[in-house]
């Protein structure tokens, strides 16, 4: 019944989908930096220090679902043991770091000239720098643990944990007095951004979504050729 | 215009250090990942390679996979 879910056929779709995405990437990222360093306008108050919001917010939203995705998937598989998610969760793992890192360091360089520091233990930075360290450990437990069976129930029992974390960071704004602005954009309520801003970070974003997919399927087509390479011993 | 898009009214520094960090370190993982992709399909086209003929048509019959990979790395050398 599942057999459209079997490795060969995902990893066909996998080289049709990469193809795909290199074909439009280029375009689409020309595009994207032409609005947010261009055509975009400066804000009233922060002036065109602004225009790092196009890299620091969709870094976070990366960072935050890429997480939140981790942690369902590794919850879904105590449940399952479908062995496809945790391949899944191990190519993601690398690049919700990488964008947590981004978002806390761009977040710092945009603090110089807002707030007058680079660093502050603000809630809603230490929720990040606790996010970034749940990823670490994750990442850290499959290069560390030589068991792959252990190495896949060690990250998931992190990742469930690290859970908890979403909503402290999501909230973190709200419920303590913090440097960091409240959300901008609110899927459920009325977003405060002018349309002349949100259309460039909505396409920044499809950018390095579609950036982040790539680098998931290569990693991921990795991963079959990997097992299919230790399935190939048998033959020997 | 230019200067303008360099400087920012004293802001440059900052949005082009941003822009120039991430998509750095975007290039690089894209690199990396890419390379080790490449070395996998290597690596697993050369071992079936080594198979002896009658093991390599089964394997190649059966997966998919090994089929694809041994077919483009044949189509590059």
């Amino acid at each position: 019944m599942f057999n459209f879910l079997s490795n060969s056929n995902i990893f066909i779709w996998i080289e049709k989908l990469i193809n795909f995405i290199h074909s439009i990437f280029f375009a689409l990222l020309l595009a994207a930096l032409s609005f947010a360093l261009i055509f975009s306008p400066p804000d009233y108050l922060q002036g065109d220090s602004v225009r790092i919001m196009y890299v620091h917010v969709p870094a976070a939203w990366i960072g935050l679902a890429s997480f939140s995705c981790i942690a369902l998937l590794s919850i879904l598989n105590f449940i399952f043991r479908v062995k496809n998610l945790t391949l899944i969760t191990k190519s993601i793992a690398p690049i919700g770091l990488m964008f947590t890192c981004i978002a806390i360091v761009t977040g710092s360089i945009w603090g110089q000239p807002t707030w007058g520091t680079f660093w502050a233990w603000d809630a809603r930075i230490t929720s990040m720098v606790i996010l970034a360290l749940f990823y670490f450990i994750i990442i850290a437990s499959h290069k560390l643990i030589s068991e792959e069976a252990k190495a896949n129930k060690i990250s998931s029992i992190i990742a469930a944990i690290g859970l908890i974390n979403i909503p402290i960071i999501k909230y973190s704004v709200e419920w303590w007095s913090t440097l960091h602005q409240p959300a901008s954009i609110k899927i459920t309520g009325t977003s405060t951004i002018h349309s002349s801003m949100l259309m460039p970070l909505l396409l920044m974003f499809l950018v390095l979504i579609m950036y982040c997919a790539l680098i998931f399927l290569m990693k991921y087509k990795t991963e079959i050729i990997r097992i299919k390479k230790k399935n190939l011993k048998r033959y020997d | 215009m230019i200067s303008n898009l360099i400087f920012m009214n004293g802001y440059g520094v900052f949005v082009w250090a941003s822009f120039a960090l991430t998509f750095l370190v975007c290039a690089v993982v894209y690199y990396r990942t890419s390379k080790t992709l490449k070395k996998y399909e290597k690596e697993f086209a050369k071992e079936i390679e080594a198979l002896s003929t009658e093991q390599k048509k089964v394997v190649l019959e059966k997966s998919k996979v090994a089929s694809k990979v041994f077919s483009s790395f044949n189509k590059t050398i």
